[in-house]
């Protein structure tokens, strides 16, 4: 009844929102006053609306695909694909949006206090940064990063709407999708909310010293992922 | 708000009075409506479950207040919606399990299945997050179990008042959760516990104010599932629901402000922008 590999699955997927968090440029409300770098809103804001489109491309995806007889291997990496470029576009749609307010609506230079030089374009950061705040904007480095972040955001998010998915086996099914994408997204706000916690609020993206925090939020993530896949497992199991 | 703010959050009713408040009246509201509807063969009862949803969010956001007041570095609503993330799976979780053929349990017990997973899970977390994250919150683990066990109570209590009924195969599955009703009563559940403290934060918060606004949010949640229990009980149902919820906000909204009034150093309008005129 409960498949050992699933609720690995779908603790991996967890684990991977988790990391995922600590990749996307979270300003927090300092960056919604342009003093810090950053989209200026909380993580959970961020990630959920990342990881939810993601989840949306995703089951749309998995509509197309799958067959009475389930979802094929390859076409499983097809629709986790699916979910994360739909989490990439979404937050990438936020951060150039962000940043042109930034830009051309505060007038602000994106800029990173965290390192003197971008660690991608090697433009020199510090002596942009005004005075009294931590940096503002996206800066490319940031801008990298939260791509990253919604990659693995996404594919995450996707991985375990498909495992619970074939679980319940009948994509025709509305009870069941409902189920999985609702279990998904609270799986999903738990690891980003756990994962938020361990940044404290505001990180820059992978050159950030918090980043350096991860591997606490892998084991959380894990803990907390594993009991969510327990509990969703025979459940989904068992929708008639 | 910086991690290193704060202090423990102090007056008004103790703590373990709105434990037991929120516990109990939030379960007797739930049982209550799915007893009494099924005894009289009905669905006008399911108000009650919003009435259940009222206490079990006054006890999260209370919970909330005392938590945030530590100062969690992320802002008040991630922990409304971690609350919502772990309530949402404890409770379909525990109103499915009596149902299912993994053990035989009689479906009665749902919401206690639920509530009883939803206090582990939060335990886990919590001791997770001072453990492994050192986020060094006294109350963290005890607060984390309170939040999770309000949102699956607030969530299972907005549910019934959808559709008058909490089992899972015969209610929840055709009336909530293949509707999609599931996602308003996530967010807005979330909303009724992690709003109250966010609106009201700062060194003037006072629990009386800040648990007005807890109820208040909840009844006009209340309003808004009445609306959506159109489509899945009777007309009159729901319109006992919407009036109910509607009397419930225009009261505490009322105590609202005030409360805001009492607690303001001074009131004072500050009239119309001035024209152009008038600034020359």
């Amino acid at each position: 009844m409960i498949d050992p590999i699933t609720i690995v699955l779908i603790t991996l997927g967890g684990v991977l929102v988790g990391l995922g968090v600590h990749f996307i440029p979270v300003g927090g409300a300092p960056a919604a006053m342009a003093q810090a770098t950053g989209v200026g809103t909380g993580t959970v804001q961020l990630a959920a609306g990342a990881g939810l489109t993601g989840l949306i491309s995703a089951g749309f995806m998995y509509n197309e695909l799958a067959t009475s007889a389930g979802l094929s291997n390859s076409n499983m990496i097809l629709v986790m694909a699916s979910g994360a470029v739909g989490s990439m576009i979404m937050i990438t749609v936020t951060m150039f949006i962000g940043q042109l307010i930034y830009v051309y609506g505060v007038g602000v230079p994106p800029v990173s206090a965290k390192v003197k030089k971008d660690p991608i374009t090697g433009d020199v950061q510090d002596i942009y940064v005004s005075k009294g705040t931590e940096g503002h904007g996206v800066p490319t480095v940031s801008f990298v990063s939260g791509t990253i972040g919604g990659l693995l955001g996404g594919l995450g998010g996707s991985l375990i709407y498909i495992q619970l998915m074939n679980i319940g086996g009948d994509h025709t099914n509305s009870g069941i999708v409902a189920l999985a994408g609702i279990f998904a997204t609270g799986v999903f706000y738990v690891n980003s909310v756990i994962a938020s916690y361990n940044i404290g609020g505001t990180i820059e993206g992978f050159h950030d010293p918090k980043f350096k925090r991860v591997p606490k939020a892998i084991v959380s993530c894990l803990i907390a992922s594993l009991l969510c896949a327990i509990i969703a497992v025979p459940i989904m199991g068992g929708v008639s | 708000m910086s991690t290193a703010a704060g202090g423990p959050a102090s007056g008004g009713i103790s703590p373990n009075n709105i434990i037991v408040l929120g516990a109990v009246g939030g379960l007797a509201g739930i049982y209550l409506s799915f007893l009494l509807n099924q005894t009289m063969d009905t669905t006008i009862f399911s108000f009650l479950g919003g009435i259940g949803a009222i206490f079990a969010a006054v006890w999260g956001a209370d919970a909330v207040r005392r938590v945030c007041s530590y100062g969690l570095g992320t802002g008040v609503p991630s922990i409304g919606m971690l609350a919502l993330g772990m309530g949402i799976v404890a409770a379909m979780f525990g109103l499915a399990l009596p149902e299912s053929d993994l053990v035989t349990l009689p479906n009665f017990l749902g919401p206690i299945i639920s509530f009883i997973t939803a206090s582990i899970m939060g335990l886990i977390i919590g001791v997770m997050a001072n453990k492994i994250l050192k986020m060094n919150i006294p109350i963290m683990e005890k607060s984390m179990v309170e939040i999770a066990g309000a949102g699956t109570l607030v969530m299972i209590g907005l549910s019934v008042v959808i559709v008058g009924d909490f089992r899972f195969d015969e209610g929840m599955v055709p009336g909530v959760i293949t509707t999609g009703y599931i996602a308003l009563v996530f967010i807005g559940g979330a909303m009724a516990i992690l709003h109250p403290f966010n609106a009201c934060l700062g060194p003037d918060e006072k629990q009386y104010r800040t648990l007005t606004v807890g109820v208040e949010k909840t009844a006009l949640m209340m309003v808004l599932v009445g609306v959506a229990s159109l489509t899945e009980i009777n007309a009159i149902s729901s319109a006992v629901t919407i009036v109910v919820g509607l009397i419930i906000y225009v009261v505490y909204f009322k105590k609202f402000l005030e409360a805001t009034h009492h607690d303001a150093y001074l009131i004072t309008g500050t009239g119309l922008l001035p024209t152009e005129e008038e600034l020359e």
